[in-house]
């Protein structure tokens, strides 16, 4: 017989194994369209590996069946990894490269890894992070039918080979989406911590910070004062985790700012007028490599869904953070890889729910992914993300 | 109270950022860093004046790295100028070309003599390439061991700048070595030493 304590905590018991069934059910869903999403990325990395160019991942197309995926800046990474910085002037060379991924590979490796396949690990298994953390902040800010759609979209956007490759843009996403939730639930500590790893891991992940500014104004005046400057040195830690690279680079290599001098010998100088240089030089830069339409057309993509995102009543903050993502690295006076930041903007994928309202739409935007996924993973041999 | 906190936490996160970096990250081989210092002495500097000892003689040269105008295209090369009138110009992709000094310069490789004569970018280019990929260089002392092109190369470094002071190349059938010293460029010399270096070899 039931005593009338047990009879008093059953319908809360009952309720919470609900709420565990439901959050089972959405992990299963996520977890769901992840697997389906990297099983087309790598069942395309084996047949490039079998069938397609070597174009400029030769060596490493060959080397194992998930080479392609490994290519382009994973190289630079696993070399931080494995060799620390090195600044070597006037020459494309590795303080380009945050350091918080090749710390993560050095983990990896320590527990027994390659580190291709500690890089290859991270990568994957953060993207699911990234869905889920993606997820919880989309339900929180657009409601739970677009969360749903963005989180298919984002699983399946043809950009998003990336997510899969040795670099860190799946684990960024997954700190920033984790950062803003934790801001939304009062954990500053936390959205400290997220937000300051995003920005150690790449620069995009101090945009991160003007949300979370918006968040903190929103609850000042129900946090006490010290919770106040938790969430002050929130907003303020990606900044403040870029300085600590600085920092580390000043007393490793004698130069503080060497990650922006190493970006010079890719073509990225950021000025003024880099924008202006960028597209005036477009024609220039089209004729020379037919390539930089990709970036082209991811920027005006992009742009398209972030107004998108705006009439489905995404707020400022985000939209503003995105086309900061996107805008800025134009004036470094390049198009090249906007294509791949424009991954770490969950705007943009709210954006592309808003059009996705449709059934119509949603069926033709799930329909066209998937095989642009594919393409887009196929000519990995021959132009870097 | 909020900023002193919000203050604490930036104080924490770059705190803890740089010593993650620092514990989690190594450091790179102390021949790398070494042998980038040797390359930015050598980038620094567009001319250079060498000693050295060729099938037991010794020949005074100097080197000199500059554009060239060739077949109406503009490229960088280099162009090695001996005491005894041997000129050697090598400006990539298709020129090498050489003309007057002994036969023992004329049978030389061509490598070999820009080595010895020091020229600055084909032994930075090699350099900045080993310290990159962290392999490939040799430090004993204050001497650089690395290879380039199937010759073995050793730079004598100063003690306090890591400035490149002297050469040895070793291949097979060779093993000579020479000093260098760096010279600051004047409109004047490159006159001198790059058109007339073309001139000679027209």
């Amino acid at each position: 017989m039931a005593t009338f304590e047990q009879a008093a905590t059953a319908p809360l018991e009952a309720g919470r194994r609900k709420a565990c069934v439901r959050w089972l059910r959405l992990l299963a869903w996520i977890a769901g369209w992840w697997l389906a999403g990297r099983a087309l990325i790598v069942a395309a990395a084996v047949v490039i590996h079998r069938f397609g160019p070597a174009g400029g991942i030769r060596s490493l197309e060959h080397a194992h069946t998930l080479g392609p995926l490994v290519a382009w800046d994973g190289r630079w990474y696993r070399m931080v990894a494995t060799g620390g910085y090195m600044l070597v002037p006037g020459r494309q060379s590795d303080p380009a490269f945050f350091p918080l991924f090749p710390v993560m590979l050095r983990a990896g490796h320590a527990l027994g890894l390659s580190y291709e396949a500690a890089g290859l690990v991270l990568a994957n298994g953060g993207f699911l992070v990234a869905l889920i953390a993606f997820h919880g902040l989309s339900q929180r800010l657009v409601g739970d039918e677009m969360a749903r759609r963005a989180t298919t979209y984002l699983a399946v956007f043809p950009f998003g080979y990336v997510f899969s490759m040795v670099y860190p843009e799946s684990i960024v996403l997954a700190l920033i989406g984790l950062a803003a939730l934790a801001g939304l639930e009062r954990r500053w500590g936390w959205a400290a911590l997220c937000a300051a790893a995003a920005a150690l891991a790449r620069p995009e992940g101090l945009f991160v910070a003007l949300p979370l500014l918006v968040i903190a104004w929103q609850q000042r005046r129900t946090l006490s004062p010290a919770a106040r400057g938790v969430a002050l040195g929130a907003v303020l830690a990606p900044v403040a985790s870029i300085g600590s690279f600085s920092l580390y680079l000043g007393h490793t290599l004698g130069d503080p700012l060497a990650w922006s001098q190493a970006q010079r010998a890719w073509g990225r100088h950021f000025s003024p007028l880099g924008f202006a240089h960028a597209v005036e030089g477009l024609g220039r830069a089209l004729s020379r490599d037919a390539w930089v339409a990709r970036d082209v057309a991811a920027v005006v993509l992009y742009l398209v869904l972030l107004a998108a995102a705006r009439r489905a009543g995404v707020s400022w903050p985000w939209l503003l953070s995105g086309a900061a993502v996107v805008v800025v690295p134009l004036f470094s006076g390049s198009f090249d890889s906007v294509g791949r930041f424009g991954l770490l903007v969950p705007a943009v994928f709210w954006g592309l729910a808003a059009l996705g309202r449709d059934p119509r739409a949603h069926r033709a935007i799930l329909g066209l992914s998937a095989p642009l996924l594919v393409a887009a993973m196929a000519t990995l041999p021959l132009r870097f993300p | 109270m909020t900023v002193g906190v919000a203050a604490a936490v930036v104080v924490a996160v770059v705190g803890a950022g740089f010593l993650v970096q620092r514990i989690a990250l190594p450091t790179p081989p102390r021949a790398s860093l070494v042998a980038l210092r040797a390359a930015t002495h050598l980038e620094r500097h567009r001319l250079v004046d060498s000693t050295f000892t060729l099938g037991g003689s010794t020949v005074h040269g100097r080197c000199v790295q500059d554009w060239f105008s060739i077949g109406g295209h503009r490229r960088r090369g280099a162009a090695l100028r001996l005491d005894d009138g041997f000129v050697l110009l090598a400006v990539p992709p298709h020129t090498l070309s050489s003309s007057g000094g002994t036969a023992v310069q004329r049978a030389a490789s061509p490598l070999v003599l820009m080595e010895l004569g020091g020229c600055p970018r084909v032994l930075a280019r090699r350099l900045e390439t080993l310290a990159q990929q962290r392999r490939g260089l040799t430090l004993r002392g204050s001497r650089l061991f690395f290879s380039l092109k199937g010759t073995r190369v050793a730079l004598t470094l100063a003690p306090s700048t890591g400035a490149p002071l002297g050469v040895s190349v070793a291949s097979p059938g060779v093993r000579e070595s020479g000093r260098i010293r760096f010279i600051r460029m004047t409109p004047g010399l490159r006159q001198r030493l790059s058109v007339d270096a073309l001139r000679r070899l027209r």
